[in-house]
């Protein structure tokens, strides 16, 4: 369903170490959000994609394809930097331009962040992090069979999909509407259906309300921690002493 | 609507994880409560969580005629309570930005504020109102569905205003531009919305069994 999981599982740095992959993500994207635009977002969105194409070896399709949408919401929210609304309607507003520059390429620099952690590390070691980092059990459990369930659901939800357009279910809005409107209420029976049936499956092996599974936890490489700090720190002190 | 990573100031990111913490945490304990009281709760809900995201995965048509998704906030906020809905919606925005890469992290508690707060806060205030004042069922769950995603796009209006005023008009001018931009497709979308919900409660009403299983994810049996 989702090419990004897809990715996240088979992409070179899947066996990396979480702390160094996070590390790396989230310092940058905390750099990206704190530094002035010009220069870190440039050096931010050039490591960090080069570090998603190069390092990891994503596919720039899947890359692509990832950033086409968050890019369509900012080229449309850019130009309300652009204008502004005066006396006399719309005018183009004293320095939005650079504005509207400084936003697009902090948020660019901040998206190439994002699709790096997305695309190199699977959703499932990111929640087991979020465990470690107090997050309670029970909502990263919640988390954990929600992302479960996530596929299943899905998977239903585009067979019966297949079947309503095979059935001309998908002929004019009116029709579409009525097969979306039923295609949700029959998910949604069946989603509490399957919970039902996996729970009444665990209680008839014992299971006490607690989820236990196997987390791989990867050995840390100090070259790979000592490479994200400096270029981190790079980047932090360039983009304090350029701009 | 989803606000992109890096969209808002770092101020901005922090005030609204500040602003929706309470209702993450409000939503967080009672959820807990309800776990411990029946475990097998627990499936219930990660379905229901679940079924959240695949709803806006799914197309659907939009008086624009461009394509459009579901968010599922009325639904939600109709079936299961608002107070659930803050958990399960932060669940399901965190699992958007990691799987579709929509939406962000540090835009995380901003997203979270306007549609996993006040879109079903709203949409389940609307229900119970309509309801009170005697309109028919059909007709309550379509101005839920709509005004809770109505709701949800002036949210974000406000929040991109807030973060970006207007030079010459400030927050008020910047409001209507960010509204006016994204209403091309954010109304359509409220109006479709609405009229799916009520497709769906249609189809759904005529299976009352299940009944029992959402009312404990409501709170309102114990």
């Amino acid at each position: 369903m989702s090419p990004v999981d897809r990715v996240a599982h088979l992409n070179r740095w899947r066996h990396r170490s979480l702390i160094e992959k996070a590390m790396l993500a989230l310092g940058m994207l905390i750099l990206a959000v704190l530094l002035p635009p010009f220069p870190a977002a440039a050096v931010i969105a050039v490591i960090m994609t080069a570090a998603a194409l190069l390092g990891a070896r994503v596919p720039v399709s899947v890359w692509l394809a990832c950033a086409a949408g968050p890019l369509g919401f900012l080229l449309s929210g850019a130009i309300s930097l652009v204008v502004q609304i005066d006396a006399n309607g719309l005018a183009l507003a004293p320095g939005g331009l650079t504005a509207a520059a400084g936003l697009v390429a902090r948020s660019v620099a901040a998206l190439t962040c994002l699709l790096f952690l997305a695309l190199t590390t699977p959703a499932t070691d990111l929640v087991a992090g979020l465990r470690r980092c107090g997050l309670p059990a029970e909502i990263a459990e919640m988390a954990l069979l929600t992302y479960r369930f996530l596929f299943l659901l899905a998977d239903t939800a585009m067979s019966m999909d297949a079947a309503q357009a095979a059935r001309l279910g998908h002929v004019g809005a009116r029709r579409r509407l009525s097969s979306l409107g039923s295609l949700i209420a029959n998910l949604l029976p069946r989603a509490i259906d399957r919970a039902r049936r996996l729970e009444i499956g665990l209680a008839a092996r014992g299971w006490e309300g607690e989820m236990r599974v196997l987390t791989e936890t990867r050995p840390i490489s100090i070259a790979g921690v000592t490479l994200v700090l400096a270029l981190e720190a790079g980047t932090a002190a360039l983009g304090v002493v350029m701009s | 609507m989803h606000i992109m990573e890096g969209y808002l100031p770092a101020t901005h990111c922090a005030g609204w994880f500040a602003a929706s913490a309470p209702f993450m945490v409000g939503g967080a304990v009672r959820l807990r409560r309800i776990v411990a009281e029946r475990p097998q709760s627990k499936m219930t809900l990660a379905a229901a969580g679940a079924f959240t995201f695949v709803l806006s995965a799914l197309k659907m048509p939009s008086v624009t005629g461009s394509c459009s998704h579901p968010t599922g906030t009325g639904l939600g906020a109709v079936v299961f309570g608002p107070g659930v809905m803050a958990v399960l919606g932060t669940i399901v925005l965190l699992f958007q930005a990691l799987l579709l890469a929509h939406g962000g992290l540090t835009t995380l508690g901003a997203n979270v504020f306007s549609m996993a707060i006040v879109g079903p806060w709203v949409s389940w205030a609307v229900w119970r109102l309509a309801g009170k004042l005697g309109a028919s069922i059909a007709v309550a769950v379509f101005l839920a569905a709509a005004l809770g995603d109505l709701a949800t796009y002036a949210t974000t209006s406000v929040q991109l205003a807030l973060a970006y005023p207007d030079p010459a008009s400030g927050i008020v001018g910047a409001v209507l531009k960010f509204g006016g931009i994204y209403a091309v497709t954010q109304v359509p979308l409220a109006i479709a919305e609405g009229l799916l919900t009520v497709v769906v409660m249609n189809a759904l009403s005529g299976r009352a069994g299940k009944a029992d299983e959402i009312r404990v994810l409501s709170g309102e049996e114990q």
